[in-house]
C-alpha cells in the first residue's frame, strides 16, 4: 500500500478496489440477507405459501419476547382452611389451566414459579423455549470457553515444551478440528450412551460396579455439560495452533534470563507466558466466544434441544422455527434479537475495554 | 418430470417404468429429473415462483395439501379416469378440499415385528387380523419380557429418528387407536379437546410410562435392537422386513400393532403423483400416471423397492404381497387399518408441535402441560395460516 500513499489521491480509490471483493461479498451474503430478514419480521412470512406475507407490525417480537407474571393463593376448603398435599404443601390452582381460560393470558404460557410467603408467583412467556434457550445459550458459552480454552492452552503448551515426538501430537490434537461436526456429534453420542456408552463402561469398571450408569445425554442436569465437554474436545486444537505461535512469538531469551535468576517453572509460566500471551489469549476467548454462541450441530444431531429444552440453543431454535417449522417471519425476529442482544453485549464488553484503557494510561 | 430421490432401486425401477411408457406410444415423451428428497419442498416453491414447474410430480401424502393450497398442484379429475382411482387403496389417495390432486403407485405399513419363539417363552397368544392384542395384553407382555431380564429394554418403538415426520407417522396412529387425534374432524380448525382430551392424556400417560418403566428405551444407539437380541420387538414400518427376515428366517412374526380401545390404526399415505398447475399438457401427464398405475406397473415397482402395492390387482401380480405371498399382511393391513395424516396446509406445524410435545412426554415433563402446549402451538399455527386450513376435509377411511 506505500506505493498508493505515496501518490496520494489515490488512496481512497485504491482502497475501495482492493477491498471490493471483500465489500460485494460482505453486502451479498452478510448485509442483504440481514436486511431482508429485518424486513421478514414485520410480516407473517411463510415458506410454502400462495400469498405474500402481510405486514404484522410487531406482533413477532411481541410474541418472542413477552413476559408476565400470576399471583396465586393457595386453594382453601369451605371452612376457609389452606387445602395441602401430602407433604403439607399448600395446593394451587394449575397454572396452565387458567392462562388457557383467562383472556388476559392469551398466548402465555408458565416458564417458572416461586413461593412468595403462601402465594405462588409464576413467570409466564408468551415463547418459554426461546428465552430457555437463550439462558442455555449463554450458559453453554459459560461452560465451553473456559474448559475449551484452557484445554487449549495445556495443549499448546505440551506440544511446546521440546519433549519427543510432540510434532506427531500437534497432528493428533489438531485432528478433531478437521473432522465434521456431525460425525465426531455422531461418534460422541455413543460414547455417552447410557448402557453400551464407553465413558459409562469404564466409569463403572474403575470403580468396580459402585458408579450408577449416568444417562449423559438424557438427564436434563448432565446433558448440557456433556455437550460442553464434547464441543471443547473437538474444538481446542484450533486455539492450541493459536497459542502455540503466540508462545513460538515469545523470545527464548527471557526464558534463559529468568532460569539464570532463579525462577522456577512457575514463576516463568506466569510472568513471561501469561503476559507474553495476553492478546492471543483475548483473541481466543473472544473467537471462542463467537462460535460457542451458535451451538446448532452438536445439539441437532444428538439431542434434538432435549431433555425438555434442556440443550436447545437460540440457533436451534431459530432453525426449528424458521426452516423446519416454515415461520420464517419468526425464525427471522428470532435471528435479528439475537443479533440485537450480542450487538449491545459487544458495544458493553468495548466500553469497559476502552475505560480499562484509559485507566492504564 | 421431477421426483424425489429415494434410493437406487426406486431410481432404476422408475427408469425402467419412464422408458416402458415412452415406448408405448408414440404421443408423448416423458423426462424425468431426480431432486434430493431433503430439499424437495423447498425446490418445489421455488420452481414455482420462477415459474419452471415441471408438468409430473412426486408428492409425499401429507403434503398434498398444503401444495395443492399453494396452488402448485392441478386436480387429477378429467385427467386420469375416476375408475382407475376407484381400484386404488384410500390411503394412496392426496386429497384435499374434497378433490383429488395425487395417487401413489404404493405405500408404506407400519407393524410389530418380534419372533415367535420369544411369544412361546411368554404364554401371549399371537395375536391376529381380527383379534389384535389389547393394550392390557400389550403391556402385560412388555412386563413379562422386561421380567425375564433378558431384554434391557423389551420394546423398540424406532424412537431414536429425530424426524418430526417419523413421530407423527409413527404415534400418532396409537393415538387415534386410543380414541384421540392430532386435531379435529371434520372441522379442522382446532386440536382443543382431542389431542388434550382425556383419550390424548391416556395415551400421553402410558407412553410416558414405557420410558419410565424401562419398557423402551429413550435413546436406542442404533437401529438394530432387534436383529442384535436386545429389544424382543420393533414397532417399525415394512420396509425392515427383508433385514428382520435374513435375522429371524422363518421365526419371524409380523403382527398388527395392538388395538388400544378404538380399533387397529396404521399411518397411510407415501411418495404420490401429481400434476402441476402449471403443466400445459395435463392429458399427457394423466396419461402417464395412469400407465403408472396399471396392475402390472404397480406390481413391477413394488418388486423393485419393496413396498406395498396400491392396488389389490397389482398386489395379486407381486411377488411378496399376492394373496398368500409372506408381506401380504401389510397389504391387507393397509386396506383395513390404514389412517391418512390430516389433509391440511398447516401439517408440517402440527407434526413439528406433536413431534416436540411427545418428546418432553418422553422425558418426564407433565403429560397434560406437554399435550397443552401440543394444542396452543397448533392452534396458532391454524390461526396464522387463517386463508386455508379451516376450510378441508380429512380423507381416507374415517
Amino acid at each position: 500500500m506505500s506505493g498508493a500513499v505515496a501518490r496520494g489521491g489515490g488512496t481512497g480509490r485504491a482502497a475501495i478496489w482492493f477491498g471490493a471483493p471483500a465489500f460485494i461479498g460482505l453486502a451479498m451474503f452478510v448485509l442483504i440477507p440481514v436486511l431482508m430478514s429485518l424486513a421478514l419480521t414485520f410480516t407473517n412470512q411463510r415458506l410454502v405459501s400462495p400469498d405474500p406475507g402481510e405486514f404484522v407490525g410487531t406482533e413477532n417480537y411481541q410474541r418472542l419476547l413477552s413476559v408476565s407474571y400470576l399471583v396465586q393463593s393457595p386453594e382453601r376448603d369451605a371452612a376457609g382452611h389452606i387445602v395441602t398435599d401430602s407433604a403439607g404443601e399448600p395446593l394451587y390452582a394449575r397454572a396452565r389451566s387458567i392462562t388457557r381460560t383467562d383472556p388476559t393470558f392469551t398466548g402465555y404460557r408458565p416458564m417458572t414459579e416461586y413461593r412468595w410467603g403462601d402465594k405462588r408467583v409464576s413467570i409466564l412467556a408468551k415463547d418459554p423455549e426461546f428465552l430457555r434457550s437463550l439462558v442455555n445459550t449463554f450458559l453453554f458459552a459459560l461452560l465451553v470457553v473456559p474448559l475449551q480454552c484452557s484445554a487449549a492452552l495445556l495443549m499448546a503448551l505440551l506440544v511446546n515444551a521440546g519433549l519427543k515426538g510432540q510434532t506427531v501430537f500437534r497432528g493428533i490434537f489438531f485432528s478433531p478440528v478437521v473432522m465434521s461436526m456431525v460425525i465426531v456429534s455422531v461418534v460422541w453420542a455413543f460414547l455417552f450412551d447410557k448402557d453400551l456408552g464407553l465413558f459409562n463402561t469404564i466409569l463403572s469398571a474403575v470403580s468396580f460396579g459402585a458408579f450408577q450408569p449416568v444417562d449423559w445425554l438424557g438427564n436434563a442436569h448432565t446433558a448440557m455439560p456433556a455437550l460442553a465437554i464434547m464441543s471443547a474436545w473437538q474444538g481446542a486444537g484450533f486455539q492450541m495452533l493459536i497459542l502455540l505461535a503466540g508462545l513460538q512469538g515469545i523470545s527464548q531469551e527471557l526464558y534463559d534470563a529468568a532460569k539464570i535468576d532463579g525462577a522456577n517453572a512457575w514463576q516463568r509460566f506466569w510472568n513471561i507466558t501469561v503476559p507474553g500471551l495476553r492478546q492471543t489469549i483475548t483473541f481466543v476467548l473472544i473467537v471462542t466466544t463467537i462460535a460457542a454462541l451458535g451451538l446448532f450441530t452438536q445439539v441437532d444431531v444428538m439431542t434434538q434441544g432435549g431433555p425438555q429444552n434442556a440443550t436447545s440453543t437460540v440457533m436451534f431454535q431459530a432453525i426449528q422455527r424458521g426452516v423446519r417449522e416454515e415461520n420464517i417471519a419468526y425464525g427471522s425476529t428470532i435471528s435479528i434479537v439475537y443479533f440485537g442482544i450480542i450487538t449491545i453485549l459487544i458495544l458493553l464488553q468495548q466500553a469497559i475495554q476502552r475505560r480499562r484503557a484509559r485507566l492504564n494510561a | 418430470m421431477w421426483k424425489n430421490l429415494a434410493g437406487l432401486d426406486e431410481e432404476a425401477a422408475t427408469k425402467a417404468a419412464i422408458d416402458r411408457f415412452n415406448a408405448s406410444q408414440t404421443k408423448w415423451h416423458v423426462r424425468a429429473q431426480s431432486l434430493p428428497q431433503g430439499a424437495y419442498s423447498q425446490s418445489v416453491v421455488s420452481a414455482s415462483l420462477s415459474g419452471r414447474m415441471p408438468c409430473i410430480m412426486t408428492v409425499d401424502n401429507p403434503q398434498v395439501a398444503r401444495f395443492a393450497w399453494a396452488g402448485h398442484l392441478q386436480p387429477l379429475a378429467g385427467h386420469v379416469p375416476e375408475a382407475l382411482l376407484d381400484s386404488v387403496s384410500p390411503a394412496a389417495i392426496g386429497r384435499f378440499e374434497n378433490r383429488v390432486y395425487s395417487v401413489g403407485q404404493f405405500d408404506a405399513a407400519l407393524a410389530i415385528f418380534t419372533k415367535r419363539t420369544t411369544l412361546e417363552g411368554t404364554g401371549t397368544r399371537v395375536p391376529t387380523m381380527d383379534r389384535p392384542w389389547s393394550l392390557a395384553e400389550f403391556d402385560a407382555l412388555l412386563v413379562r419380557l422386561k421380567a425375564t431380564g433378558k431384554y434391557r429394554y423389551p420394546l423398540d418403538l424406532s424412537n431414536s429418528d429425530p424426524k418430526a415426520d417419523w413421530w407423527t407417522y409413527g404415534y400418532s396412529p396409537m393415538l387415534q387407536s386410543f380414541g384421540g387425534d392430532l386435531i379435529k374432524h371434520p372441522s379442522m380448525d382446532t386440536a382443543e379437546g382431542v389431542l388434550n382430551g382425556s383419550d390424548g392424556q391416556r395415551f400421553g400417560n402410558w407412553f410416558q410410562s414405557l420410558f419410565s418403566r424401562g419398557l423402551v428405551n429413550r435413546m436406542e444407539p442404533d437401529q438394530s435392537a432387534f436383529v442384535k437380541g436386545r429389544a424382543a420387538l420393533a414397532y417399525t414400518g415394512n420396509w425392515w422386513t427383508p433385514t428382520y427376515r435374513d435375522y429371524a428366517k422363518g421365526d419371524l412374526l409380523i403382527l398388527p400393532p395392538p388395538d388400544f380401545g378404538h380399533g387397529v390404526t396404521i399411518g397411510g399415505g407415501s411418495w404420490q403423483w401429481a400434476i402441476s398447475k402449471a403443466c400445459p399438457h395435463p392429458d399427457g401427464a394423466g396419461a402417464f400416471i395412469s400407465f403408472l398405475m396399471q396392475p402390472r406397473e404397480v406390481a413391477a415397482m413394488s418388486d423393485a423397492i419393496g413396498l406395498v402395492p396400491a392396488t389389490a390387482e397389482g398386489a395379486v401380480l407381486s411377488k411378496d404381497y399376492r394373496p398368500g405371498g409372506s408381506n401380504r399382511i401389510f397389504f391387507e393391513m393397509l386396506e383395513r387399518f390404514a389412517r391418512q395424516r390430516p389433509a391440511t396446509p398447516a401439517f408440517t406445524e402440527i407434526s413439528n408441535a406433536f413431534y416436540k410435545g411427545m418428546r418432553n412426554i418422553m422425558d418426564g415433563k407433565d403429560v397434560q402441560d406437554s399435550l397443552d402446549d401440543a394444542v396452543d402451538e397448533i392452534d396458532t399455527a391454524l390461526a396464522d395460516n387463517d386463508s386455508g386450513p379451516a376450510r378441508s376435509q380429512q380423507s381416507g377411511k374415517p
